[in-house]
């Protein structure tokens, strides 16, 4: 089980371009089964079983949401791909439309159909252009193969496949604000209830999935949830990309299953940290993610809330003892108040006063003062704000703050 | 090519304001006042709301750029390799400064990620991206340009 490869199992040796090569490794078997053999609801009920849980980083389990939209009454359901990844240190999504569009494609088809939309968009970050052309060639490609558009491998389902470009916002991969932005508004998170699984996109149910955990439903489809549901951790079972940084000696992005440790993760997968370096902290998941240091290398990562590291968008950033800290912190704030929305005053200001102190961290010129500050912005930020965005920006600090001891300086 | 002949390339949905949006920007290099009523009008939004998203989103951009617009990526990856020496160079090479926003010849900022963290430090000139930077070869990269 150790060895199966699920997402990456093609990368480098088909070419993303020609569905051809994909068609002839097994492609679009898993929509060939479900048109001619599943109905809808069995579908779910195996996506169900396999327990896949959401890759964006928030670990919903991926068939409830789906089974939700199915369950709707309202004839008219959208389903939207999130390959908005903007988590710095994350180009996992990215890496699956580069290198196997059609799975991408073919695990976005099954999932639309199965909760009954016409209509699936795919919502792509704006600075991925190459990855949007090659997506549009994929979809035309499909296309012609009668896997998209109107009654499917001779079925009666019907699909189309919109490929909407963002315009660089990081909050648009929340997906209420993703919703705001494809309507053609600011990308600001809504009040949630209503879930876009009731009142989505044009105020229709709609389910948002990330890129990567999509990717996984033509296999579940052809190989059966059960049999997924026993990959990687119970709580969370499941493949799952990992992107390796920082001064790790094989940086990239590897495929392993959940629970896996980080340990495992730097030294099997990246060979282990760079030569002449000494390990310091990890931090996993991205700008939002936590630190961890040497002594908890040895935890597994999950998506269960019992987890006590996040895991995620999946990326390891590996931080050596060279590595000027006041500069990673610079870069943490800076971050969070560029991409801040503004919609709630705690995170607008919280981000603001967090970087103007990052600004004098840099000087070096922190004041008790802003000791104090600190800790007063960090619980605003994880306690009040509107959406994740606030708690994504206090999570590092705090971690610097309690970890590294920054203020004992 | 006029804004008008741009816009009847969509179809007047709600869906269509934002690539429209980038659409103009891209073919005029920014929304002025004029065109953003143009497309308020021909989407019928309020010129509020369409200025709105607007303003909100990093591709697109409200006011006139200048000839040369450099971003270095400052995020996790990039700030932890030489990110800072490379703003620097760039600095002392144009005879600008950081963030300064009147110089109507270069403007230097930051950027977010944009997802090439394995090839960093990533520079964008211009909206071409350049991978691997180092301080030296930011004159020569910046050479094209002058």
């Amino acid at each position: 089980m150790e060895n199966t490869k699920i997402l990456t199992i093609n990368w480098g040796k088909i070419n993303p371009l020609k569905i051809g090569d994909y068609l002839a490794v097994g492609g679009y078997l898993a929509l060939k089964k479900f048109v001619s053999e599943m109905k809808p609801d069995e579908a779910i009920e195996e996506i169900v079983a396999s327990k896949l849980s959401g890759r964006g980083g928030a670990g919903y389990a991926t068939g409830e949401k789906l089974k939700m939209v199915a369950e709707s009454e309202s004839h008219e359901k959208y389903f939207i791909c999130n390959l908005d990844e903007s988590e710095p240190g994350t180009y996992k999504d990215r890496m699956i439309a580069d290198n196997n569009p059609q799975l991408l494609l073919e695990g976005i088809i099954i999932a639309a159909l199965s909760i009954g939309a016409h209509k699936a968009y795919i919502y792509i970050n704006g600075n991925y252009e190459k990855q949007k052309e090659t997506l549009e060639t994929a979809r035309a490609q499909a296309h012609k193969k009668n896997f998209l558009g109107a009654g499917i491998l001779g079925s009666a389902y019907d699909l189309d496949v919109e490929i909407f470009s963002g315009a660089g916002a990081y909050i648009c991969g929340e997906e209420t604000a993703l919703i705001n932005s494809i309507e053609g508004k600011r990308g600001e998170p809504r009040l949630r209830p209503p879930f876009p699984t009731e009142a989505g996109l044009f105020g229709k149910p709609t389910a948002v999935n990330n890129a990567e955990t999509i990717a996984n439903i033509p296999w579940i489809i052809l190989n059966g949830g059960k049999k997924y549901a026993k990959i990687g951790a119970s709580c969370s079972p499941g493949m799952k990309l990992y992107i390796l940084g920082g001064s790790v000696k094989k940086p990239g992005v590897v495929e392993a299953p959940t629970g896996v440790t980080i340990r495992e993760l730097v030294d099997d997968f990246g060979g282990g940290v760079t030569p002449g370096r000494d390990f310091w902290f990890a931090q996993i998941g991205g700008a939002s993610g936590r630190l961890v240091l040497e002594k908890e290398l040895d935890m597994p990562l999950t998506f269960s809330r019992d987890c006590q590291i996040p895991l995620g968008s999946g990326s390891i950033l590996v931080v050596d003892k060279m590595a000027n800290i006041s500069d990673l912190i610079l870069s943490w704030t800076e971050f969070f108040r560029r991409e801040s929305c503004g919609k709630c005053v705690p995170c607008r200001e919280g981000t603001f006063r967090l970087h103007e102190i990052a600004l004098r961290l840099q000087d070096g010129e922190i004041s008790e003062r802003d000791k104090v500050a600190i800790k007063d912005i960090l619980w605003t930020l994880e306690s009040t704000t509107f959406c994740p965005l606030g708690r994504f920006a206090a999570t590092a600090m705090r971690d610097a703050v309690e970890k590294l001891n920054l203020l004992d300086k | 090519m006029t804004i008008e002949k741009i816009l009847l390339g969509f179809s007047p949905k709600a869906e269509n304001i934002l690539p429209a949006l980038k659409k103009v920007n891209a073919g005029f290099g920014y929304i002025d006042e004029e065109k953003a009523e143009k497309i308020a009008a021909y989407f019928s939004v309020p010129i509020s709301q369409l200025y709105e998203t607007a303003t909100f989103y990093d591709l697109i951009n409200t006011k006139k750029q200048p000839a040369l617009t450099i971003k270095v990526c400052f995020s996790t990856h990039c700030a932890l390799k030489d990110a800072k020496k490379i703003i620097v160079e760039i600095e002392n090479v144009l005879h600008v400064k950081l963030g300064d926003e009147n110089n109507p010849k270069f403007r230097l900022g930051k950027m977010s990620c944009v997802g090439r963290c394995g090839e960093g430090p990533v520079v964008m000139v211009n909206n071409k991206v350049y991978e691997r930077v180092t301080v030296v070869m930011v004159r020569g990269m910046l050479e094209e340009y002058l």
